[in-house]
C-alpha cells in the first residue's frame, strides 16, 4: 500500500481576518515529485511553512513523514531538507563553514555526497555566503539540504529569479536524488516543473482546486476546436467541464477539463451534429494553468466542477 | 553535546568583537577600580576628580566602567540570542534539527564562558585587590551571580527572545525605562499613606522571584515553542505584578508577623515614653502628596540594657476619639534612628489624610504608637590607633583615612572603609576629633561617631563590583566657630584611638506607646500663611 510523505486534512491557516489556506486536503505519495502551483500570494508558502511547523495550522491537520506538523521539531528535521527563496542564511559564514557547521547536526551526513555536491554545483568553499550571487547561494542551500540524504525535500520557489543555467543545474541535482526521496516544491514557473514533476496541485486563493498525477492531468485537459458548416453561436448551456468557450464565425473553441479519449469524441459529435471537424489537442501545463486561472475569474460554475474533479494522486 | 558545542563555537567565532569589548571593559574595571582606593594627596589631580564628580579622575573612570560593563553585557546577550533569533519565519535554523534544550544550553554556555566566568574572576580579583581573600567569600560571590542573573541577565535574555534585533530591543528597553520612570512618578504623586517602603525582605524577594520566574518562563516558551504573543503576555503580567508590589508593599502586611508583640511577662528592651516637655512640640506639616499631612511626634527612648542598642525600623500610629471614631496608619519607615542605653530623643512622623486630620482635629484623642524594633547586641569591639595608611578591621573591612582635596598638606578629616560583597555588619564607630595641631599634647578632644552597615544577613548585595565603599559619616566633624569666622573641618590625629563596635540582631519585637488626651497639632504656620495668601 502506498504511503504518503505529506498528508493534509482540511488544513486552514488564517492571519487575522485573512484566510491564507482554506480547508486544503492533499496527499503526496512517497517518491513523488510534487509541484504545487499557483499565482503569487495564493498560499503556497503558507502551506509549506505549516508543513515545516514554522506556522501552526488554524484548523485541520498536516502529517509530514507521518508526524503531526506541530511536532516537526528537532530530530524530525534530520529527514527533511528545506530550501526557500526567502530563507535567510548564515551570511557571515563561508560555504565551507556552513557545511561544516551543519555536519554537526545530522547523523546521516554523507561527506562523500557533500564533496560531490560541492563539485557538481561548483561551490566556492572559502567565500562568505553574503558575497555570493543569488544563484550560488541557492546552490549552497541545496547542497546543505541534500548532503544528509533527507527522505523529504521541501522547496519553496527554489528556482525563482535564477538564470536558466543555474536552474538546470539545480533540477539536475534534484532529479539525481529523486529515486531515494520525496520532493515537494512550490512554483509559479510551469514550464520548468512540467519537465520533471510527477504530481501537481493547483492552489488558488487558499483553495486547492486539484491535486493529481501530472500525466492524468494533462490527459484530461484538451484544447477542443469545433468547425461547423455555418456560422456558429455559443452553446446556451455548455457542460461545466468546458472552460473558456468562445465562438468565432464557424469555429467554437473551448478547453475540455474532463476529456476521455474513448467517450468524449462521440459526446462532442452528438453535441455538435452539424460539425464539419472536431479536433482535440493536448495542452501544456502552462496552457492548462492559464485556462484554469482565467476561468477562475468566472468561477461560479467551473470551480465546483474542477473541485469535483480533484482526485487524489496515484503513483 | 556535539550540537551544543557546535552552536557555542559558532557563536564564539561570530561574536568575538562583542566578547572582546565586554572582556576589555571588565579588565579595565578590575584595573581602574582599585586605584581609587590608593588616592594620592595631589590637590590638582583630586580637584580635577572633584570636577568630574568623583574623588579622583580614576574614580570617575571607574564609575563610567561600572555603567559600561552592563551595557556591554546587554549588547553581548542581545547579539548572541539574536544570532538565531526566535521571532520571525525565515531564519535559517528553523528547519534544521536544533533541539531546543541543547540550543538553549549552547546559548547559556556562551554566557557562562564569556560573561559569568570573567565576571566571577573579576569579582575575585577585586576582592583580592581590596585585601579580602576570595575563597572566604564564595557564597557571596555565587549569591551575587544569582542576583545579577535575576536582575540583569535573565531580563536581557528574555527581551532578546521576543525581539527581532538589537534596534527593536533598544526600543523595548527604552519603553521599560519609561514605564519604570512613570511608575516611580505615579508612586510619588499618589497619596501612599506612608513615607517609604518598610524594610522587610519579603517584597524584594517576591519581586526578584517574580522577575526571574517570569523572564525564565519567557525564555523557555520562546526556545521551546516560539509563541511570541504568549511571551509578551507573560512579560506584561510580570510588569503588572511588579507595579502592584511597588504600590501595595507586601511587607506592610507582614510586619506584624516579622515583629512580634512582646509577651506581657517579658521586659521591653526599649521602653519608650512621650516627651511632655514644652521645648519640643508635635507639629503638622504638609507633604508634597496632595491631601496628605505629616504629623511629627517627639518621643524619648530609654531602658536599653548595657551592651545593647535598639534600632526602630518602622512604626504605626492609631487615633481613637470619643464616639468610636478610630483611624490607623500604615507602617511608617523610621530612618537612621538608634537608641543606646540612657535616654535618647527622636521624632516619629506619620502621614494622615487631610480629611481624617480634619475629623480628629478638634477632639482629644488617644494616640497609640506601635514601634517595630530590632534589638541588637554588642558582639565585638575593636579599638586601634589610627593609621596614616589603610588598616584592616576584623569583621568590618579595610579602612582608609581621608583628607580633603583642597588641603595642601594631608590631614585626616574622615575615614572611608570598604567591605566585601556587601555593606558590613551594623557597627558603631567612634573617633576623637581635635581642633589643635597633632603635635600639641593633651589637646581637647571631641567625640565623633557614626553608624555604618546594616543588619541584613544575605551573603551579598547586588553589585557589578564585589567591594562596597562605606564612607563613615562621623558626627561633630565641623569645628565650632563664631560669626564672621570661616567654618573649618576638625581632624583626627594619627595614633588616636578608633573604635569599631559591631552589633548583631537579637530579636525583632514590637514596642507600644499610648498617649492619652493627645491633640493633633495645628498645621504649620508657614503653610497656613501661604493658604491665607491664596
Amino acid at each position: 500500500m502506498m504511503t504518503s510523505a505529506i498528508q493534509t486534512l482540511s488544513l486552514s491557516r488564517s492571519f487575522g481576518r485573512t484566510v491564507a489556506l482554506d480547508h486544503v486536503s492533499l496527499q503526496v505519495p512517497e517518491g513523488a515529485i510534487y509541484a504545487l502551483v499557483s499565482a503569487n500570494g495564493a498560499g503556497k508558502t503558507t502551506l509549506i511553512k505549516v508543513l515545516m511547523n514554522i506556522f501552526h495550522p488554524s484548523h485541520g491537520t498536516a502529517l509530514v513523514l507521518g508526524i503531526d506538523s506541530r511536532k516537526v521539531v528537532g530530530k524530525a528535521f534530520n529527514r527533511i531538507g528545506y530550501v526557500s527563496e526567502n530563507q535567510q542564511m548564515p551570511d557571515w559564514m563561508t560555504v565551507g563553514d556552513m557545511l561544516a557547521y551543519y555536519r554537526n547536526f545530522y547523523p546521516e551526513w554523507d561527506r562523500a555526497l557533500e564533496q560531490e555536491l560541492v563539485r557538481q554545483f561548483d561551490l566556492p568553499l572559502n567565500r562568505k555566503l553574503r558575497h555570493l550571487s543569488r544563484g550560488v547561494r541557492m546552490k549552497a542551500a541545496f547542497a546543505s539540504s541534500l548532503a544528509y540524504r533527507p527522505s523529504l525535500i521541501v522547496l519553496d520557489e527554489p528556482f525563482s529569479g535564477l538564470d536558466p543555467l543555474v536552474r538546470d543545474e539545480l533540477i539536475e541535482g534534484l532529479i539525481e536524488r529523486a529515486p531515494e526521496t520525496t520532493i515537494f516544491l512550490s512554483s509559479h514557473d510551469l514550464a520548468e516543473i512540467e519537465s520533471f514533476s510527477s504530481h501537481v496541485g493547483f492552489l488558488e486563493q487558499g483553495h486547492l482546486l486539484f491535486s493529481e498525477e501530472l500525466t492524468r492531468l494533462t490527459g484530461r485537459f484538451r484544447d477542443i476546436t469545433v468547425t461547423l458548416l455555418g456560422p456558429s453561436s455559443l452553446p446556451t448551456s455548455p457542460p461545466p467541464a468546458w472552460l473558456q468557450v468562445e465562438a468565432a464565425d464557424a469555429v467554437i473553441r473551448f478547453v475540455h477539463s474532463d476529456f476521455n479519449g474513448a467517450a468524449t469524441p462521440a459526446e462532442l459529435a452528438a453535441f455538435f451534429p452539424s460539425a464539419h471537424d472536431i479536433s482535440a489537442d493536448a495542452m501544456s501545463l502552462r496552457s492548462i494553468f492559464l485556462s484554469i486561472a482565467k476561468s477562475g475569474r468566472i468561477r461560479d460554475s467551473s470551480s465546483s466542477h474542477l473541485l469535483s474533479n480533484a482526485k487524489g494522486p496515484k503513483a | 553535546m556535539k550540537q551544543i558545542l557546535a552552536i557555542f563555537t559558532k557563536d564564539a567565532r561570530r561574536f568575538w568583537p562583542e566578547i572582546l569589548v565586554s572582556l576589555a571593559l571588565l579588565g579595565a574595571l578590575v584595573t581602574v577600580y582599585p586605584s581609587q582606593w590608593r588616592v594620592t594627596h595631589d590637590p590638582p589631580v583630586r580637584a580635577f576628580g572633584r570636577f568630574l564628580g568623583s574623588d579622583s579622575p580614576l574614580g570617575f573612570l571607574a564609575g563610567c566602567l561600572i555603567v559600561l560593563v552592563p551595557i556591554s553585557w546587554w549588547i553581548l546577550v542581545a547579539r548572541v540570542i539574536h544570532g538565531e533569533r526566535l521571532v520571525g519565519d525565515t531564519q535559517f535554523w528553523l528547519t534544521r534539527p536544533y533541539e531546543w534544550p541543547k540550543f538553549l544550553a549552547a546559548k547559556l554556555l556562551v554566557l557562562a564562558v564569556f560573561l559569568y566566568a570573567p565576571f566571577f574572576a573579576a569579582q575575585s580579583v577585586l576582592l583580592g585587590e581590596a585585601g579580602f581573600h576570595p575563597f572566604s567569600y564564595l557564597p557571596g560571590l555565587f549569591y551575587n551571580l544569582l542576583l545579577v542573573t535575576g536582575v540583569l541577565v535573565l531580563p536581557l535574555v528574555a527581551f532578546s527572545t521576543v525581539t527581532t534585533g538589537f534596534g527593536r530591543m533598544t526600543l523595548v528597553l527604552l519603553g521599560v525605562i519609561l514605564f519604570i520612570a512613570g511608575m516611580a512618578l505615579l508612586n510619588s504623586v499618589l497619596p501612599s499613606g506612608t513615607n517609604g517602603s518598610v524594610p522587610g525582605p519579603f517584597g524584594d524577594y517576591l519581586a526578584l522571584l517574580i522577575l526571574a520566574l517570569g523572564c525564565g518562563a519567557v525564555v523557555v516558551v520562546q526556545f521551546a515553542m516560539r509563541i511570541v504573543g504568549l511571551s509578551w503576555l507573560i512579560l506584561l503580567a510580570v510588569a503588572s505584578i511588579l507595579s502592584a508590589i511597588v504600590f501595595i508593599d507586601p511587607d506592610q502586611a507582614l510586619m506584624d508577623r516579622i515583629y512580634r508583640s512582646q509577651r506581657l511577662d517579658s521586659q521591653s528592651p526599649v521602653p519608650v515614653s512621650f516627651e511632655a516637655s514644652t521645648s519640643r512640640h508635635s507639629t503638622t506639616n504638609r507633604t508634597k502628596d496632595k491631601g496628605e499631612l505629616e504629623i511629627a511626634v517627639p518621643v524619648l527612648a530609654s531602658g536599653v540594657a548595657d551592651g545593647h542598642a535598639a534600632v526602630p525600623v518602622a512604626f504605626k500610629a492609631s487615633l481613637e476619639a470619643a464616639g468610636g471614631l478610630r483611624w490607623e496608619s500604615l507602617w511608617q519607615v523610621v530612618y537612621n534612628e538608634r537608641y543606646f542605653p540612657g535616654i535618647s530623643d527622636s521624632t516619629m512622623s506619620f502621614r494622615i489624610r487631610q480629611a481624617v486630620y480634619d475629623r480628629f482635629k478638634s477632639k482629644a484623642v488617644t494616640l497609640h504608637l506601635t514601634f517595630a524594633v530590632d534589638e541588637v547586641k554588642l558582639v565585638a569591639t575593636r579599638s586601634m590607633p589610627l593609621s596614616t595608611s589603610e588598616f584592616f578591621v576584623s569583621g568590618f573591612g579595610v579602612c582608609t583615612p581621608q583628607s580633603p582635596w583642597f588641603k595642601r598638606a594631608p590631614e585626616i578629616t574622615g575615614i572611608t572603609c570598604r567591605s566585601a560583597m556587601r555593606q558590613p555588619q551594623l557597627t558603631y564607630v567612634t573617633v576623637n576629633w581635635t581642633d589643635a595641631d597633632c603635635s600639641v599634647a593633651d589637646s581637647e578632644k571631641v567625640l565623633g561617631s557614626a553608624w555604618a552597615g546594616s543588619l541584613e544577613t544575605d551573603p551579598a548585595e547586588f553589585g557589578i563590583t564585589s567591594v562596597w565603599e562605606t564612607p563613615l559619616s562621623l558626627s561633630n566633624n565641623w569645628g565650632t566657630y563664631h560669626e564672621g569666622e570661616t567654618p573649618y573641618l576638625r581632624h583626627i590625629c594619627p595614633g588616636s584611638p578608633v573604635t569599631f563596635s559591631t552589633y548583631d540582631r537579637v530579636e525583632r519585637t514590637q514596642v507600644e506607646l499610648t498617649i492619652q488626651n493627645f491633640r493633633l497639632p495645628d498645621l504649620a504656620i508657614g503653610d497656613v500663611f501661604l493658604l491665607q495668601m491664596k
